[in-house]
């Protein structure tokens, strides 16, 4: 059982992970924020879990969680609007105290919801645009396109959980016994790490993307481009990863 | 990426040349739409986070606060503490006071701790203020869920032949969330001039109003206030507008009081609008 989980760790953790701190990486440097964090919901206990966090004042967050009643994150999570605010810092009563627990209290907040076919799965937040008070209706619409990725990126590593799960299930039943623990594993692996290696390969993910792309208007393209000059001054600044 | 395909929430109203109408219902003013009404006798729901009724900037004005409950699944309506979990009502209310200070206001909360926002909730909370008759409802928030789908369209066409206006924010993002993408639900994104009657009619629906929701001065929990952006914040302007309306002309069905604001929006004349005059003119 042990190995099992070790198996299921390395298939969903690092490119989970990996995929949604690329994503709070581009957003701090997007928007030359203070901080950046993806919070996703988790049950028993219900709560909203701090995953990955960016910029100067963004890692005390990881780790963290918060009712799904409570604060800005659990209000995006309840009702599926994104929001903006401003003067938080202003206001003593505001969200404090989850605030003070990651070790930095903004100014300003956006936070908008990662949402999958089955309803919202997590909340997507930037803190204190460094040249700005406040959150303008196009950083609410770019923040909506990260969210999507995020989204996307938790589905995919997700699917691949699942085809891991299911097909352990199967071998199992299949094997009639016949098959150990350990076998049944290797065979999981085996197969799922091609699966990490072909089908779902971030080329791959690109290519998709980029044919989807195709049958957006002159706006959305505009807007793609941004993101991407972003992305590419972050590449070059990054050391280059093999 | 998948609801690329559908416009940005606010699109429609970050570039207001392109809203110029040729044609328009002539006749109608703001002077004959609300002038001289308070909103009062009008009864006012905000299905959401449940109403702080001791916050000041809701002046007293609470007139029942009810919650949804899920016991085994199944919602039920209860008398609630008038509370605000996060702040939003009580955002939205404020801002529905500041237009129409004389409206009543009933809470209806449909999200907290053991609700998790759940759809089911909402749906019970919407149903039982279209039974209760109230005059107009406020919902800012949406559900994303395909399950619920043929549910708030029975809510949504219950309203309307009750005569009930549903005022609902457009969905922040660009993808499929209910009921406001209806086609009976008057609609609302944020356009970001900071000006609480300042009012868009988009002519090329699913949103088919803008009204202010950039940066916008709120109340929020705890007696206190903050400033806020979202579309949460540009329908309860919208509400306003429709209280008002309803209470200087009572009786006016969903349909009318659409027709109504967008009669009154202020949108620009076409250029070259030598239609404009003769078809339609341009209301003040």
């Amino acid at each position: 059982m042990a190995r099992r989980s070790v198996v299921a760790r390395g298939l969903q953790g690092p490119v989970e992970q990996r995929l949604l701190q690329s994503i709070v990486d581009a957003t701090v440097s997007l928007f030359d924020a203070e901080a950046s964090s993806i919070a996703l919901f988790e049950r028993d206990p219900d709560r909203l879990e701090y995953r990955v966090a960016a910029g100067e004042h963004g890692a005390g967050a990881v780790g963290l969680t918060v009712k799904p009643s409570e604060g800005i994150a659990g209000f995006v999570f309840s009702t599926g609007q994104a929001v903006s605010l401003s003067d938080v810092a202003a206001d003593p009563r505001f969200d404090r105290e989850a605030a003070e627990r990651t070790g930095y209290v903004p100014r300003s907040v956006a936070a908008v919801p990662l949402y999958d076919e089955e309803g919202t799965i997590g909340v997507l937040q930037v803190l204190d645009k460094r040249g700005s008070e406040s959150f303008s209706l196009r950083d609410m619409e770019l923040l909506a396109v990260f969210a999507a990725q995020a989204t996307a990126a938790i589905t995919a590593t997700r699917v691949q959980r699942g085809t891991a799960r299911l097909m352990t299930h199967i071998l199992e039943h299949v094997g009639d016994g016949t098959l150990t623990e350990e076998q049944v594993d290797a065979i999981v692996s085996d197969a799922t790490r091609g699966l990490d290696d072909h089908a779902d390969t971030p080329f791959w993910h690109l290519v998709d993307h980029v044919e989807a792309l195709r049958t957006l208007g002159e706006r959305d393209l505009t807007l793609v481009a941004d993101i991407l000059n972003v992305v590419a001054r972050h590449a070059e600044r990054a050391p280059r990863r093999r | 990426m998948s609801g690329l395909d559908l416009p940005a929430w606010s699109e429609p109203f970050t570039d207001v040349a392109g809203l110029a109408r040729r044609m328009r219902l002539r006749g109608i003013s703001r002077d004959w739409a609300w002038g001289g009404s308070t909103g009062a006798g009008v009864r006012v729901g905000i299905v959401d986070s449940g109403l702080e009724a001791s916050h000041p900037r809701l002046n007293g004005r609470v007139a029942q606060s009810v919650a949804v409950q899920l016991v085994d699944g199944e919602p039920e309506v209860v008398p609630d503490e008038a509370v605000d979990l996060y702040g939003h009502a009580t955002a939205c209310g404020g801002i529905i006071l500041g237009m129409a200070p004389e409206v009543e206001l009933v809470s209806i909360r449909v999200l907290g701790a053991d609700l998790r926002g759940k759809g089911t909730a909402f749906a019970a909370g919407l149903e039982w203020a279209i039974e209760q008759g109230i005059d107009v409802l406020n919902l800012s928030l949406s559900s994303k869920s395909e399950a619920l789908f043929p549910v708030f369209h029975d809510l949504v066409d219950k309203a309307y032949f009750r005569g009930i206006p549903l005022v609902s924010a457009a969905n922040n993002v660009p993808a499929a969330s209910y009921p406001s993408l209806f086609s009976t639900v008057v609609s609302v994104a944020a356009h970001g001039e900071a000006d609480p009657w300042r009012l868009y009619y988009n002519p090329s629906p699913p949103v088919e109003f803008g009204a202010w929701g950039v940066e916008v001065p709120i109340a929020w929990k705890d007696g206190g206030t903050t400033v806020a952006t979202g579309n949460s914040f540009a329908a309860p302007h919208v509400t306003g507008m429709v209280a008002l309306i309803l209470a200087k002309h009572r009786g006016l069905t969903p349909f009318e009081v659409k027709a109504v604001l967008a009669a009154v929006a202020d949108n620009p004349r076409r250029a070259g609008g030598e239609a404009a005059s003769r078809v339609g003119g341009v209301a003040p």
